[in-house]
């Protein structure tokens, strides 16, 4: 591994040296023969190097001695005619606190509609989902990159041997929480358990905090493009890579940058195994998904998570055979055993839990909408509401104040996004997730493992595991009136509990019989680790 | 054969699963197997969709599109094309969910358009097959129409007369007749989307009836398409064929063409005694179809 996040170097000049060698590295390898220049300047952001590449012979101008200058370091080509490149590359300064601490700014309703915010926030919601669905309605399917095979008669390259040990490249989104990486991290340990050597990339600029989650091994190298390679390099630096270091497998993790080095890839490098991981359709088209099934043709596997991307892959781009659905779940030895369900109808008190990222994604101002209509609800029917919020981010703030203004802070407590969230939900009734989008929250799952009903939207995969009489629209009022009438029938009616507690067992139970993520990519990564080596 | 000849067979299917299952199995025997296989499904009820989804899972080659309404065969054939056209390949072999081809087929299909290329430099905008009923006869829906030179390279070893115009029933088209002339016309919903389509391509140069190419065509009888056999049960789909013709002629021919054809319809309903009521149907899908305009979508 070759850096820990920036803080780890004592002193600025430590840091800076390390950066320059680790651009400098990148760069070596995508110019192996050429004469590099290359011009250094301190960063203003801490994120992004700012690459600029000029091919062929290169003039100073006063804009590159200014002030930010730290100077140039050259590097001899393998001849005196070698053609030369000058890159030019900013070092990102090194983090604040607070920078460290949170990227996202605060949330704030955008300008003409803050009066609406202020007097109806789920007016603001509404006008939100309408302006999305309207997104939606407007999206064009997404069109295959086609992948001509090729005449048999012209020479098709070959794998040259190697005797390094036999590598993967895996491309992440970023480092960070909220990028799939999860997933990400599990598959990094999984092939250095399968005998690979790991290179790890990253496609958008980030401090990548969660790079000292890295397994701590030799085999492990995260290398920084998305600070200093440009896109449109990759490609290139990606072949070079490949060659020099043995890589026979490449698994894309909601990485474009990676998914765009793919023509280059087939091109020069035919024998190498590509399979990718999508987690969630989303956006107005469809997000990585629909990228993905762009471009399929390309693929050797597609690994998803959940039936609604098998559905989604299937209806827009006709991909059955190569898809594989693996779990995002661990195999439990023995199996684990599901706790009784926590509510009962009747009861003189109602915990209701909210777990998640406070994001637009999750939709935390219908949350508060809900536990708000929730307590009027309880206040009608003698009953004591405690509700519990769990998670940080750009709408923290924005919940705080509503709790405020709506009397909630001595009912709904705030907690951070550390606490332990099995034990709080072994302690709730009910489990929210008004979201905007879901794969299949995995939240659900372990809320049903330690008793606690989830109430959701009915979004992605939710209907999987969530019965449909506790599936709510995704409409905003909508939402927050079938929270009520869900919570209401659970508490009023026995037999419509009781049915809902069996359907949530069975569908934890069929889900946890599907393979995981780890049974579909480890042999994947074992043949690649023995393939590699013949 | 030409260094370039990914083939893509397409299948429109609607609710006849043990029959599309002969379809396929009727595929994977081919001499020349086409190198993916699409099934559009238009919405089907029965278990096409688990069938055909166990099945894709065995076979990378079988790629299934499951289309959200019935958009009927015209519909169906046209999101087909689209989608194996986005697929890449080179030749297009399209077909029914009820036609099971011989083993040698597809291949013998293959071998004529490229010959006939090869030796005569025209290029033929499709080719098909002889199509046959359960009982060997020549299946009356699925014969192709002549031009006026249609033995102009007709010889004893060659045996592939022009036409201009065929059905959907095995039929091979190349990618080129694809980009030049667009996609079939997916508003007609049914009837004569296959002739409005082979007769368009066929303006480049028309296409060949390969003989030795044959498949079978398993309907519940052979009929051809007159107006002298409409009854109730089949009314529906002659008001679509009528709106779509007249369509199609008045775009051709003008106004001139429609009356012909009117005349045409009138004769053969009257000649077998269609009741009137059936009659004034017929006429009112011709005058729909007179202002009836479809768009022709390109790739």
């Amino acid at each position: 591994m070759t850096s820990l996040t920036p803080s780890a170097f004592g002193t600025e000049s430590a840091y800076i040296d390390h950066e320059i060698s680790e651009a400098m590295a990148i760069y070596a390898r995508l110019y192996p023969t050429q004469s590099l220049r290359f011009l250094f300047y301190q960063g203003k952001d801490p994120i992004h190097g700012k690459p600029e590449i000029t091919e062929g012979a290169f003039t100073f101008r006063a804009q590159h001695l200014s002030p930010e200058y730290l100077g140039q370091v050259m590097r001899p080509g393998t001849h005196p005619d070698a053609p030369q490149i000058t890159i030019s590359l900013a070092i990102p300064r090194r983090p604040n606190p607070a920078e460290a601490q949170q990227t996202d700014a605060p949330w704030v309703p955008m300008r003409p509609l803050r009066r609406l915010f202020s007097v109806w926030p789920l007016g603001y919601e509404k006008i939100r989902y309408q302006a999305e669905m309207l997104r939606k309605k407007r999206r064009k399917p997404g069109r295959l990159n086609l992948r001509g095979q090729g005449w048999d008669h012209l020479p098709v390259p070959s794998r040259p041997a190697s005797d390094k040990k036999p590598a993967i490249l895996i491309g992440m989104h970023w480092l960070e929480v909220g990028g799939a990486e999860k997933l990400g991290f599990d598959t990094i340990r999984w092939a250095i358990e399968a005998g690979l050597r790991v290179f790890v990339a990253a496609s958008v600029p980030a401090l990548q905090r969660l790079q000292d989650k890295l397994p701590d091994s030799p085999d492990v190298t995260f290398l920084r493009l998305d600070r200093y390679l440009p896109h449109d390099k990759w490609p290139r630096f990606v072949a070079r890579l490949i060659e020099d270091e043995n890589i026979g497998l490449v698994h894309i993790h909601h990485c474009i940058p990676l998914y765009e080095s793919l023509p280059q890839i087939r091109a020069t490098m035919p024998w190498i195994k590509v399979i990718d991981s999508t987690h969630i359709v989303e956006y107005a088209d469809g997000g990585y998904p629909r990228t993905s099934g762009v471009w399929s043709e390309f693929i050797d596997m597609h690994h998803v998570i959940s039936r609604e991307l098998v559905d989604y892959y299937r209806d827009n781009f006709q991909v059955i055979g190569k898809l594989r659905l693996g779990r995002m779940l661990d195999r439990a030895e023995p199996a684990r055993e599901l706790l009784a369900m926590n509510m009962m109808p009747g009861q003189d008190h109602l915990r209701v839990t909210f777990v998640g990222r406070l994001y637009y994604q999750k939709r935390p101002v219908v949350v508060v909408e809900a536990l708000r209509a929730l307590d009027k609800w309880a206040m009608a029917n003698g009953v004591t509401l405690r509700g519990r919020i769990i998670g940080e981010g750009p709408f923290l703030n924005t919940v705080r104040t509503l709790l405020k203004r709506h009397g909630l802070t001595s009912k709904v407590e705030l907690l951070p996004a550390g606490s332990t969230v099995p034990q709080i939900m072994a302690d709730s009734d009910i489990l929210l997730l008004p979201s905007n989008n879901e794969g299949l929250a995995l939240v659900c799952y372990e809320a049903i493992e330690q008793g606690c009903i989830p109430i959701s939207t009915d979004v992605g995969s939710q209907s999987e595991i969530v019965p449909a009489d506790l599936l709510v629209p995704l409409e905003p009022a909508a939402c927050v009136k079938g929270i009520v009438t869900a919570v209401d029938r659970l508490w009023k009616d026995r037999d419509f509990c009781d049915r809902q507690k069996a359907e949530l067992q069975a569908a934890w139970t069929r889900i946890a019989a599907d393979p995981t993520a780890q049974e579909i990519l480890m042999p994947i990564y074992r043949d690649a680790a023995d393939t590699t080596q013949e | 054969m030409p260094a370039l000849n990914k083939t893509a067979a397409i299948i429109v299917t609607f609710n006849r699963s043990p029959k599309l299952l002969k379809v396929l199995d009727a595929l994977n025997a081919q001499t020349r197997r086409p190198d993916i296989v699409l099934v559009v499904d238009n919405a089907s009820t029965d278990d096409t969709q688990t069938l055909m989804e166990a099945r894709a899972r065995e076979d990378e080659s079988l790629r299934y599109l499951r289309l959200p309404k019935n958009v009927g065969g015209a519909g169906g054939f046209h999101a087909g094309l689209k989608a194996a056209y986005g697929m890449g390949a080179h030749y297009f072999w399209i077909s029914d969910d009820d036609a099971y081809p011989e083993p040698a087929a597809i291949e013998k299909l293959l071998h004529a358009i490229i010959t006939f290329e090869e030796d005569h430099a025209w290029r033929p905008s499709f080719a098909c097959s002889r199509v046959e009923w359960i009982d060997g006869s020549l299946c009356e829906m699925n014969t192709p129409r002549p031009v006026w030179d249609w033995p102009r390279f007709v010889t004893a070893a060659q045996n592939w007369p022009l036409v201009d115009s065929a059905s959907f029933v095995s039929v091979l088209i190349p990618r080129w007749a694809v980009s030049e002339h667009g996609l079939p016309i997916p508003d007609y919903f049914i009837w004569f989307d296959d002739a409005e389509y082979t007769r368009r391509i066929a303006r480049s140069y028309p296409g060949i009836f390969v003989p030795e190419s044959v498949v079978m065509h398993d309907t519940p009888d052979n009929r051809g398409v007159n107006f002298g056999m409409i009854d109730d049960k089949s009314l529906w789909k002659f008001k679509y064929g009528a709106r779509n013709e007249t369509s199609f002629r008045r775009r051709e021919g003008g106004l001139v063409n429609v009356l012909a054809y009117a005349y045409g319809v009138r004769r053969q309903m009257k000649g077998a005694n269609i009741p009137k009521a059936h009659r004034r149907q017929i006429y009112g899908a011709i005058l729909k179809g007179l202002s009836f305009r479809p768009r022709i979508e390109r790739v």
